[in-house]
């Protein structure tokens, strides 16, 4: 409130603002400082203690301060793992719809109609669950404020921008068969796809291009990982379709790729994070990795199904649905990886140190062999006083 | 103008809280619910949205210099954490709507009237330091006392210091004093003392830090990561990666479509 507006409303007797955490008192003073906009309605629960790494024992680890977090968990709910997911199904439908465009072939007519209505259908969808996250929502054309090229959230804002538009254009015309509207609407297919590659994967680059040690040990494997999940995702989607057999071949054909890429990329993952090994925690223990085992599990499963040479609409059906569970349960897997993650100081440490650490039975302990020559000096007395925390390699 | 920052010399520090309460008044930040946390007299444990000061209180069981107390072997650490301003900021390089700046100071600033509540920088943060608050949707963090640089000041938190433990000034010249003061700790018998991201070459990941430190013992025990990276540094490695799948994926769909 600025110092009219406090004025105005002390001369009409209104009562002071609720009590907002601030104790000034606004007969005397006027709310203009820095942090004066910050907006408080919940008091008590805003700054709770940031709950200590599960791996944790505080009485037993000098290396860490009271075992609290150094890093901030995402701020993220349930609606960014649900964009994953569908951010990555609207991009490979793009990308196999446009292909299935270029091919110009007219048995896969009904293919071409059913991916152009998933991907602007999914861009829809993306946009309104990337939206809805947002702390301020009704700002978030301020995504397309700037170009940023160092964010790749920024990037991505403009590549579902362009997509939303392409897939859209290219969803409209889909019935024509020939004549300009047709070429327009192939046309923003074949761009629609172009754009849906990058779509389906920089969602990995935002990922590995944060603090948190996981998703950061990741950066290699992450984005293959995901685009190979978004190809499972398309398949398995328009396996629920009505289609022709020569169209069921194609989408049975990407689906197994993906399928097999995706739980090629999941290994490679697993061993990416795994130096040091303390990393790799959160996707072996804990719900997160339930979610990343089950992910597998179900996509395995799912692949097993669609080899099945002469496969009946049921079994289709339910390795579409398998598909469909394990991408969904990857990307919540992922976020949630990350969550605890954050939580692990010693994550953060052992990934910096480059030191190894020894992953024995939930308690392992930092090396610290490449601590500088200054570092070094007073490492003395810590390993004195504690002679089992300090190995040599 | 010039670039400004702070050196923050736990040595000097007794842990009084006045920064953390100087910059809650000036800056007119609410309250954090007063919580108890029984661990130690840190009653803050982090920084957060509406916390831009916090005093952490780190206790040693090992003799470090001047730090020790009466209780033997025993030392007692104590350090006032704030948003480094690095050189390279990750929140800022990560922020998607152009909301976080550099200043003509050198500091870096959220503009909360274009913030939208992404949530990108907090988890780009390699200190934790930047959050978001959930009832009011954005993201805060110390702004090094814009209003008052405006006008010639000090910062709240380093004019309210007792001890002078937070310095505030020009970076170049905080620097020199900085080294300067680790030469004299070592001549005075404390050879632990060593300074955190003072500079580019010290700590290339964030290519220095504008607010940089004194310590006496690996930043580790201080909650400081040993070596931060701004997380945009990872991009090329993810980008070509990524690329790389891209064509894959191109020729998983042509293939799916076009092959007999």
């Amino acid at each position: 409130m600025g110092r009219r507006e406090t004025l105005m409303s002390q001369l009409r007797g209104e009562p002071p603002p609720a009590d907002d955490g601030r104790n000034v008192d606004s007969l005397l003073g006027l709310l203009e400082g820095e942090g004066a906009a910050q907006q408080v309605e919940r008091l008590a629960e805003e700054h709770p203690h940031p709950p200590p790494s599960e791996l944790h024992d505080s009485t037993s680890d000098l290396e860490t301060y009271y075992g609290l977090p150094l890093l901030k968990e995402h701020v993220w709910k349930a609606a960014i793992p649900a964009y994953f997911y569908v951010g990555g199904l609207a991009g490979a439908s793009a990308a196999l719809g446009a292909a299935a465009t270029w091919s110009a072939s007219p048995l896969l007519r009904g293919l071409v109609r059913k991916t152009r209505l998933i991907a602007t259908s999914g861009a829809m969808v993306s946009g309104a669950l990337l939206i809805e996250d947002l702390g301020r929502p009704s700002r978030f054309f301020n995504m397309l404020r700037v170009f940023r090229p160092t964010s790749p959230m920024s990037i991505g804002s403009w590549l579902l921008a362009g997509f939303g538009a392409l897939s859209t254009t290219a969803a409209l015309f889909r019935g024509r068969r020939a004549g300009p509207l047709a070429a327009i609407g192939d046309g923003a297919a074949v761009g629609a796809g172009v754009l849906g590659v990058p779509l389906a994967g920089y969602t990995a680059v935002l990922l590995s291009s944060t603090a948190v040690p996981v998703w950061q040990g990741a950066r290699t494997w992450l984005p293959p990982l995901f685009m190979a999940s978004a190809v499972t995702s398309a398949a398995c989607v328009l396996d629920l379709c009505d289609l022709n057999a020569l169209e069921r071949r194609a989408v049975r054909r990407f689906g197994i790729a993906g399928k097999a890429a995706e739980l090629v990329f999941s290994k490679a993952v697993e061993r990416e994070v795994a130096r040091p090994a303390i990393l790799a925690a959160p996707l072996r223990h804990g719900m997160s990795g339930a979610l990343w085992k089950g992910a597998k599990l179900l996509v395995a499963a799912s692949l097993a199904l669609s080899l099945a040479p002469r496969a009946s609409p049921r079994l289709r059906r339910a390795s579409a649905w398998l598909g469909t569970l394990g991408s969904v349960a990857l990307r919540f897997g992922i976020l949630r990886a990350g969550r605890i993650s954050a939580r692990d100081p010693r994550a953060t440490f052992a990934q910096q140190r480059g030191g190894p650490v020894t992953a024995q039975a939930g308690a392992p302990e930092l090396v610290p062999d490449h601590a500088g020559p200054a570092a070094s000096r007073d490492l003395a007395p810590a390993s004195a006083s504690e002679p089992s925390k300090v190995r040599a390699r | 103008m010039g670039a400004k920052g702070f050196f923050t010399d736990t040595t000097l520090c007794i842990g009084c809280k006045a920064c953390e309460v100087a910059c809650k008044q000036w800056n007119q930040l609410p309250d954090d619910g007063f919580q108890f946390t029984g661990m130690s007299y840190d009653n803050t444990s982090h920084l957060g949205s509406s916390t831009w000061r916090h005093v952490g209180f780190v206790e040693r069981p090992v003799p470090l210099g001047a730090q020790i107390t009466g209780a033997g072997s025993f030392s007692w650490l104590m350090m006032s954490d704030v948003c480094k301003h690095c050189a390279r900021a990750g929140c800022l390089e990560s922020c998607p709507t152009g909301a976080i700046v550099r200043t003509e100071f050198d500091s870096v600033y959220v503009q909360p009237d274009v913030c939208n509540g992404c949530g990108y920088c907090v988890s780009a943060c390699p200190f934790g330091v930047i959050d978001r608050r959930e009832d009011d949707g954005r993201a805060w963090k110390c702004t090094l006392c814009y209003d008052r640089l405006r006008e010639d000041m000090v910062p709240a938190c380093a004019k309210h210091c007792p001890t002078a433990s937070i310095q505030y000034g020009d970076l170049v010249q905080l620097r020199a004093r900085a080294e300067r003061r680790v030469e004299e700790l070592h001549r005075r018998g404390v050879p632990e003392a060593r300074l955190y991201g003072h500079s580019a070459a010290a700590q290339p990941g964030t290519e220095g830090l504008n607010a940089f430190f004194l310590l006496v013992d690996r930043p580790e025990v201080y909650k400081l990561p040993p070596e931060p990276v701004a997380p945009a540094r990872n991009l090329r490695r993810s980008w070509s990666a990524l690329a790389a799948a891209a064509v894959g994926m191109a020729a998983l769909a042509l293939g799916a479509v076009l092959s007999p």
